[in-house]
């Protein structure tokens, strides 16, 4: 699990990406799965989501010079911009706020925590098993479609798809204990 | 054996999740609901090309292509566009100076935005006569006109509220009475207590404000809201005025107008976006949350809340206008007293308006 920064490092990548945005390069990898599991669990579409997340990139490097440390980690500065721009998007002062009827939803925050440690922790698998991950759930092709791109057999996929989710499975629950 | 029949289970609860994610599996055991359970997040994993393709898009902003960026993101991340397939001869759109120029491959992407660097320049020089901005209407839906002055203002449409106050540094508050007529310029401040009897340029005493405003009919003039009569006292403001403020005018403001605030006109209530006082803007509105009894209920619609949002640009006085009851009233209130806006400005002033919001609650 990636750690984040310090308080201290991460005030002095923001310092270093005020002086030369090149720099920023540092501040999107720490953050880019924060921001986009908050925006995925506002909007619940990836294709929206990414859209805003550009959005919320874009709009933060732009207003970097303006940035004033203030104690708080930078991703409260971004979630706050990602607020903002999926209020943009939708009508402003108008929130939506849907729920599964039958569960009980947790926390908004545990959930974007989750999902962030989620979206690191598929990057951090096996490539074979990552490659799998992505085809079956982000291009949603089937395992036969996996299986002939991959030039492995239907089966080996199927069980590199199990051994992937029980792998993030664990991963998740040592992270959370 | 038993983990190919798991392999063989979970793929089919996947399999029907991707047909239809709203279909959740009728039974499954704990080992594979669990699994499902992250299955069904992983349906919104980011595609890695795009996190990759927004990092150098990022990197190109600064220097100065951040519109270009964009689009280029977003037509790769919509379309999907294979990247492993290595650009061949028959891949190269055709150019000015053939398949390519030196040593450098055409690529599809360049061409097609390079086309369109050259339709937008073209288009913007066409259209450089019609760049003039235009003022938006605002969102008239979302802010209401109210007034909480303690002068009793009239409801308007069009003009914000200033406010204004005076005195004479006298050790007592000023004298009650009625208010000065309105004018829209001032020449002579209202007073009580008359210094010099007889000014060379004799002028009625005036506040600054809509010369249409009612005053109250009395005789004397003083500040409405005071309740002392006697002795007569211009109050302990001073430069001029009633009051405790400074500037001519009446109240605890400065300016000539009347009432807290500044600049003229009535002070002391909320403003009203629009006549120069600019829209709020939440920077921070997290989600409310669902209550159980409405969710077991099945309950959903719509909360109108009313509320205030300060020159701090904190929510105050939320109010229920529209309720929908099951708990869901209060979630809602409760979200938004969490709310952090951009105040409204007025004159580069952080001002206090009123605004409603409206919190939409849906099962699905």
């Amino acid at each position: 699990m990636k750690v984040l920064a310090s308080h201290n490092d991460e005030r002095l990548q923001i310092q270093a990406a005020q002086q030369d945005p090149a720099h920023f390069a540092e501040l999107y990898e720490n953050n880019f799965a924060r921001v986009y599991a908050y925006v995925a669990h506002r909007v619940r579409d990836r294709e929206e989501a990414q859209d805003l997340t550009a959005d919320v990139f874009h709009q933060a490097l732009a207003g970097l010079p303006r940035f004033e440390w203030r104690g708080l980690p930078f991703a409260a500065w971004l979630l706050g911009i990602a607020a903002n721009v999926v209020s943009d998007r939708w009508q402003r002062f108008v929130k939506q706020v849907e729920v599964e009827a039958d569960r009980l939803e947790p926390a908004i925050e545990d959930q974007v925590e989750r999902r962030t440690m989620l979206y690191q922790l598929v990057d951090r698998l096996p490539p074979d098993q990552r490659r799998v991950i992505i085809l079956r759930f982000v291009d949603q092709k089937s395992l036969g479609e996996i299986a002939t791109e991959l030039g492995r057999s239907e089966g080996a996929i199927k069980q590199l798809q199990l051994r992937a989710l029980q792998n993030l499975r664990e991963r998740l629950r040592s992270n959370h204990g | 054996m038993a983990s190919i029949s798991l392999a063989d289970q979970l793929e089919d609860a996947i399999e029907r999740m991707i047909a239809g994610p709203d279909s959740r599996p009728r039974k499954v055991d704990g080992n594979i609901g669990e699994l499902l359970e992250i299955a069904r997040e992983l349906l919104l994993v980011p595609d890695p090309e795009f996190r990759a393709s927004l990092q150098t898009e990022l990197l190109r902003q600064r220097d100065a292509v951040p519109l270009l960026a964009r689009i280029e993101i977003r037509s790769r991340a919509s379309k999907k566009e294979p990247t492993r397939a290595a650009a061949g001869v028959d891949d190269i759109l055709p150019t000015l100076f053939g398949a390519g120029c030196g040593s450098y491959p055409v690529r599809r992407g360049n061409f097609a935005v390079s086309v369109a660097i050259h339709a937008m320049l073209i288009a913007s020089l066409a259209t450089a006569g019609l760049w003039t901005r235009k003022a938006q209407p605002l969102a008239a839906h979302s802010f209401l006109v109210t007034d909480v002055s303690p002068y009793l203002l009239p409801q308007s449409m069009s003009a914000s509220r200033g406010g204004g106050g005076g005195g004479d540094r006298e050790k007592i508050a000023e004298s009650g009475g009625r208010l000065p007529d309105f004018a829209r310029e001032q020449i002579t401040p209202p007073t009580i207590i008359v210094r010099r009897e007889q000014p060379k340029l004799p002028e009625e005493p005036t506040v600054v404000g809509p010369p249409a405003l009612p005053g109250l009919h009395t005789s004397q003039i003083g500040n409405p809201l005071s309740a002392i009569l006697e002795p007569p006292s211009n109050g302990p403001g001073f430069a001029g005025g009633l009051g405790s403020g400074t500037g001519g005018g009446v109240g605890s403001g400065g300016g000539p107008g009347v009432g807290p605030g500044y600049g003229g006109g009535m002070g002391g209530g909320v403003y009203r976006v629009g006549g120069g006082v600019s829209a709020p803007r939440a920077i921070y509105d997290p989600d409310p949350e669902y209550s159980d009894e409405a969710r077991k209920a099945k309950c959903q619609g719509t909360v109108l809340l009313w509320l205030i949002v300060g020159p701090d640009g904190k929510p105050r006085d939320i109010r229920v206008q529209q309720s929908l009851g099951m708990g869901l009233d209060e979630r809602a209130v409760e979200a938004v007293r969490k709310w952090k806006f951009e105040p409204a400005m007025k004159d580069g002033r952080p001002v206090a308006v009123q605004v409603n919001v409206e919190i939409s609650f849906r099962l699905f």
